[in-house]
C-alpha cells in the first residue's frame, strides 16, 4: 500500500515565522499539508469527510479522513457514507472542503486567531473561476489567510525535476495520472511543459469515471465468478477494500488482445499470473459419523419412545374396551329387564332409560358390540367375513317381493357392503397386475442391457432427458404462462413472470370486467351471464392438474432404473445449485475470489476508455493529440519533448505502465523519434514535494494573491489572474 | 463519548480557535437549508465557455477529443475478446459457454453490466 497516512498533531506551528508558507496538495484522493522548504508534508490523510452520529449520545459529529475502523464502532454510519468535496477534479462542495480544511490546519497545530502565514493550494488545470474564487473565499474570510496562490499540481512537479535532475532538457511532457477514490475520477491530466518559450500550452485533462467505474468493475467481475456469495460479498466488499485489491493485484498488460488470449487458452503463464484472494473462511465442524455409543443411546431412546406410545395406546385401547363392554353389559341388562316388563308400562320404564324404543336399544346394543369386537380384534373379523361371503349376503338373491318391508332394507344394506368389498377386491387386484407389469419391464429392460449394455444405457439416459424436458417444460409452463425467458435454469424472473397462468387469466378476466363495462355507471350483476365470470375464474385454478402423471411416472421409473445401474447418474432435480449447497459443506474454494483477466481489465480503461463506454482517447493516443495542438513555433521541439515523458499521479504505481505507454506513444509518432518515459520517484509525494520547494524560493510571495487585492477587487479579479511563472 | 475515541482524536472539534467564522455561525443547527453548492456541470455552465477564445485553454476544450481508433469489443462478462453480440440482453460475449451463462443472467444483472459501459437502460 503506497499511502499512508499521517494524522499526528503537530507541535511546533509557532516555531514557524508568520511570512513561513503553508503548502497544501489537495489532492482527490490525498490531502496533504507541510511547510514551505520541508522535506516531506507534516500531516496526510484521506480527502474524505464523514458525519455520523454518535450512538449513545445522538449528535451529530464531523470525521476527517480515515481513521481506525474499530473506533467507528461507536458511530452509526448508516445514515451517511464517506463524502468527498470534488466533482471530477474540481472541488465543488465547500463546507466539506472546510471541514477538511479545519482537520487539515488543527492537525498542523495552528493555534491563535487566524492562520497567518501565506497559503499554496493546488487545484486542477483551468479550474473554472467560480471553484477558485470559492476556495479563495474560504481561505480569505474564514481563515484569515493573508495571501493565497493556487496552482496547478504537475508545475511543481516538473519544478522539482528540473531542480533535482538534469534530465528534463529544458522540455518536458509531463503526464499525470491521478489516482483518486471515493466518487472521484481517474484523472489523468496530460500537460505540455515548455520551459524556454516560457508559453505554456495547456494540457488536455482527460476525464473518465475510471476509477469509480474500475471499482464497480472489479466488483462486478469477482462476483460473476460466484454467484453463490453475492449476497456475502457485496455486503463486505466496499470500496476501500477495492481500492487496496486494485492497488495489490494490479498490473497492465503490454499488450491487452494478447495477454487476454492466454488467459483464455488456459495458458500456463495465465495460470501464474492468476492470483486467489481469500476472503476469510473457517471451516465449519465437520460433521462427524456418530460413534457406536451414540448410536446405541439413539436406538435405546427411540426404543424408549416407542414403548411409551405403544402403552399410551394399549391403555386406551383397554381403557375403551372397558367402556364398551360396560355399556353393552348394561344394555343387555336393559334388554332382559325390558322382557320382563308388562307390556303397558314400557313406555314409562324406556322414558326412565332415555331410550324411546325397544329397536333403539337394540341397535345401540349391536352397535356397541359391534365396535367391541372391533377393537378387540379385526383381523378375524375380517377374515370371517371373506369366508362367510356367502350366508353374509342371503338376502341378495332373492327378489323383493317376498320379503318383509325389514327384509329388504336389510338386503339394501348388504348390496352395499357386497359392491365396496368387491370393489376393494378389484383395486388389489389391479395393483397387483401393476406390480406383474412393471415386474415385466424391467426384466425386459434387464434383458436388453445384458444385450447391450452401453446402447441400452444410451437409450436410457436420452429417454430420462426426453421426459424430463417434457415435465419440465410443462412445470414452466405451468408457472410461466409460455414467456420463458429464454433460460431454462431460472425461472421466473421480471415483471410480466412472476404470476402464474392461472393467476394471470384471473386478472385478465377481472380487468377486463372492470374496464369493458358501460362507461359512468357500474352495470355488472344486472345480466346473468356477468355471474358466470366468477366460475370461470374459480375453474381456472384448477384444470392444471389433469394428466401430468404419465409422464411424471414414467420419469420417475426411467430414473430410479438409471439410478440403479449408472453410478454417474444425477438427477436434475438433485443437481439444482441451491440443492447442492445444502447437501455439500462449504468448502475454502467457495470463499475465493480468483482474480485472472481482471487484474489488467481494470487499468485497461486508461488506456482504452471505450470499454466503459466513454468516447474519449486514450491516454498514449492523446500523448500524441496534445503534442499536435502545440503551438507552431513549438513543433520544432517535438523530438526533445517525447524524449523526456514523465508520468506521476498514483496510477503509475501500476506495473507496465511505463512499457505500455511508451509503445503506445511510438505507435503514434513519427518513425525514429527518440522517445523515453520516466517515472517520478515518488509519484504521490513529489508533487507537494516540488510546490514546498518553490513556495520556499524568492519569488513566491510575488506570485500569490492578497487578502487586499481580493477585497478591492473582488472574485472575478481571479478571471484573469493567470500565473506567469519564474524560476 | 468514549475514552478511546477522545483519545484518538477522532472528532473534529466544532469550535476551533484559528477561524475567523466557526461553522455552527456559517451553517447554524436546526436551519434547513436548500443546496449551496452547484455541481460540476452547473459550474460549466455558469461560466459561459463559449463567450472565450478558442485558442486560450479552459476547463471545457482541454478536454481529450474522441478517440480515432474502433471501439475495441471484449466480452462483458469474462474480458476476452468478444466477437459475438446477444440481441436480446444486448452483452456482448467470447463463446458459447459464456453465452449460456448470460442466457440464466437475471434482468437485474444485465443491466448491471451493460452499466459498465454506459449501455444499460436508464428510466427517467
Amino acid at each position: 500500500m503506497p499511502f499512508i497516512s499521517k494524522i499526528q498533531r503537530q507541535t511546533d506551528y509557532s516555531r514557524f515565522p508568520s511570512s513561513h508558507p503553508i503548502v497544501i496538495d489537495n489532492g482527490g484522493s490525498y490531502f496533504r499539508i507541510g511547510w514551505a522548504g520541508e522535506a516531506n508534508p507534516r500531516v496526510i490523510f484521506r480527502n474524505i469527510v464523514q458525519r455520523p452520529r454518535h450512538k449513545t449520545t445522538g449528535e451529530t459529529v464531523t470525521i476527517v479522513g480515515d481513521h481506525d475502523p474499530a473506533l467507528l464502532k461507536y458511530f452509526d454510519c448508516t445514515r451517511s457514507g464517506p463524502r468527498s468535496a470534488f466533482d471530477s477534479n474540481v472541488v465543488y462542495q465547500f463546507e466539506i472542503m472546510e471541514y477538511i480544511l479545519d482537520f487539515g490546519f488543527n492537525r498542523l497545530g495552528a493555534d491563535g486567531s487566524q492562520i497567518d502565514h501565506p497559503v499554496l493550494i493546488t487545484e486542477c488545470a483551468c479550474n473554472p473561476v467560480q471553484s477558485r474564487s470559492k476556495m479563495a473565499e474560504l481561505l480569505f474570510e474564514s481563515y484569515g489567510v493573508p495571501s493565497v496562490g493556487l496552482h496547478r499540481t504537475n508545475k511543481h512537479l516538473v519544478l522539482m525535476l528540473h531542480s533535482v535532475t538534469s534530465i528534463i532538457n529544458n522540455v518536458g511532457f509531463v503526464i499525470k495520472m491521478a489516482l483518486q477514490s471515493a466518487q472521484d475520477l481517474a484523472q489523468v491530466m496530460l500537460s505540455q511543459y515548455d520551459f524556454p518559450s516560457r508559453m505554456s500550452a495547456e494540457g488536455f485533462t482527460y476525464g473518465s469515471d475510471g476509477n469509480s467505474l474500475c471499482v464497480f468493475e472489479f466488483s462486478l467481475s469477482t462476483e460473476s465468478q460466484f454467484m453463490k456469495h453475492v449476497a456475502v460479498l457485496i455486503s463486505r466488499l466496499t470500496w476501500e477494500k477495492v481500492e487496496d485489491l486494485k492497488m495489490e493485484h494490479c498490473y497492465i498488460a503490454p499488450d491487452y488482445a494478447s495477454e487476454v488470449r492466454l488467459f483464455q487458452k488456459g495458458a500456463k503463464e495465465a495460470e501464474e499470473k492468476t492470483r486467489c484472494w481469500q476472503l476469510p473462511w473457517t471451516p465449519s465442524p465437520a460433521l462427524e459419523p456418530p460413534s457406536e455409543e451414540e448410536i446405541a443411546r439413539k436406538a435405546a431412546l427411540k426404543e424408549k419412545q416407542g414403548q411409551r406410545l405403544r402403552e399410551m395406546a394399549e391403555a386406551k385401547r383397554s381403557s375403551k374396551i372397558n367402556e364398551l363392554e360396560n355399556e353393552s353389559k348394561n344394555l343387555e341388562f336393559l334388554l332382559l329387564q325390558l322382557r320382563h316388563v308388562p307390556e303397558n308400562e314400557v313406555p314409562s320404564f324406556l322414558s326412565k332409560t332415555g331410550y324411546v324404543s325397544k329397536q333403539e336399544i337394540e341397535s345401540a346394543f349391536t352397535k356397541t358390540t359391534q365396535s367391541l369386537r372391533k377393537y378387540k380384534g379385526e383381523l378375524e373379523n375380517e377374515e370371517k367375513a371373506d369366508l362367510s361371503a356367502a350366508e353374509k349376503y342371503t338376502l341378495i338373491n332373492i327378489p323383493d317381493n317376498i320379503l318383509t318391508p325389514e327384509q329388504v332394507k336389510e338386503k339394501k344394506r348388504q348390496l352395499f357392503l357386497k359392491t365396496t368389498s368387491e370393489g376393494r377386491q378389484r383395486a388389489k387386484q389391479k395393483r397387483f397386475e401393476e406390480d406383474l407389469e412393471r415386474e415385466r419391464q424391467n426384466k425386459q429392460d434387464e434383458e436388453k442391457r445384458l444385450e447391450n449394455p452401453e446402447l441400452y444405457l444410451g437409450q436410457l439416459r436420452a429417454k430420462h432427458r426426453e421426459l424430463s424436458e417434457k415435465v419440465e417444460q410443462r412445470k414452466r409452463l405451468k408457472t410461466n404462462g409460455g414467456h420463458s425467458n429464454g433460460n431454462n435454469v431460472s425461472g421466473g424472473v421480471g415483471r410480466g413472470e412472476r404470476l402464474n397462468a392461472a393467476q394471470r387469466e384471473r386478472m385478465r378476466l377481472l380487468t377486463t370486467a372492470a374496464f369493458d363495462r358501460g362507461k359512468g355507471e357500474d352495470t355488472f350483476g344486472y345480466k346473468d351471464e356477468d355471474w358466470q365470470l366468477y366460475k370461470l375464474m374459480s375453474k381456472d385454478n384448477e384444470d392444471d392438474d389433469e394428466g401430468p402423471d404419465e409422464d411424471e411416472a414414467e420419469l420417475g421409473r426411467v430414473s430410479s432404473r438409471l439410478r440403479d445401474i449408472d453410478p454417474t447418474f444425477v438427477s436434475r432435480s438433485e443437481a439444482g445449485p441451491s440443492e447442492t449447497s445444502h447437501l455439500r459443506p462449504l468448502t475454502k474454494e467457495d470463499f475465493q475470489i480468483v482474480l485472472g483477466v481482471e487484474r489488467f481489465r481494470c487499468p485497461e480503461i486508461i488506456f482504452n476508455p471505450n470499454l466503459i463506454g466513454i468516447d474519449q482517447a486514450g491516454l498514449d493516443e492523446m500523448a500524441g493529440v496534445s503534442i499536435t495542438r502545440l503551438p507552431a513555433a513549438c513543433q520544432s521541439l517535438d523530438e526533445r519533448m517525447t524524449n523526456s515523458i514523465l508520468m506521476m499521479g498514483g496510477n503509475c504505481l501500476f506495473p507496465g505502465m511505463a512499457e505500455r505507454l511508451e509503445a503506445g506513444i511510438r505507435m503514434i509518432r513519427p518513425c525514429g523519434i527518440p522517445i523515453r518515459v520516466m517515472g517520478a520517484s515518488d509519484p504521490i509525494l513529489d508533487a507537494w514535494r516540488g510546490a514546498a520547494a518553490y513556495a520556499a524560493g524568492m519569488q513566491f510571495p510575488q506570485q500569490t494573491f492578497s487578502k487586499v487585492d481580493y477585497y478591492e477587487k473582488g472574485e472575478d479579479w481571479l478571471r484573469q489572474y493567470q500565473l506567469r511563472y519564474t524560476f | 463519548m468514549e475514552r478511546e475515541v477522545i483519545e484518538a482524536d477522532l472528532v473534529l472539534p466544532t469550535h476551533l480557535g484559528f477561524k475567523k467564522i466557526q461553522m455552527y455561525e456559517k451553517y447554524p443547527k436546526g436551519q434547513a437549508r436548500g443546496r449551496h453548492w452547484k455541481h460540476l456541470k452547473q459550474i460549466i455552465q455558469a461560466e459561459n465557455y463559449q463567450n472565450y477564445p478558442p485558442d486560450v485553454p479552459n476547463y471545457i476544450n482541454i478536454e481529450s477529443p474522441p478517440s480515432m481508433h474502433p471501439c475495441k469489443r471484449i466480452c462483458d462478462i469474462t474480458g476476452f475478446e468478444a466477437p459475438y453480440y446477444d440481441p436480446r440482453t444486448n452483452l456482448r460475449y467470447a463463446n458459447a459457454e459464456v453465452f449460456k451463462a448470460i442466457r440464466s443472467l437475471p434482468n437485474d444483472y444485465v443491466q448491471r453490466y451493460l452499466a459498465l459501459r454506459n449501455a444499460a437502460v436508464v428510466l427517467r
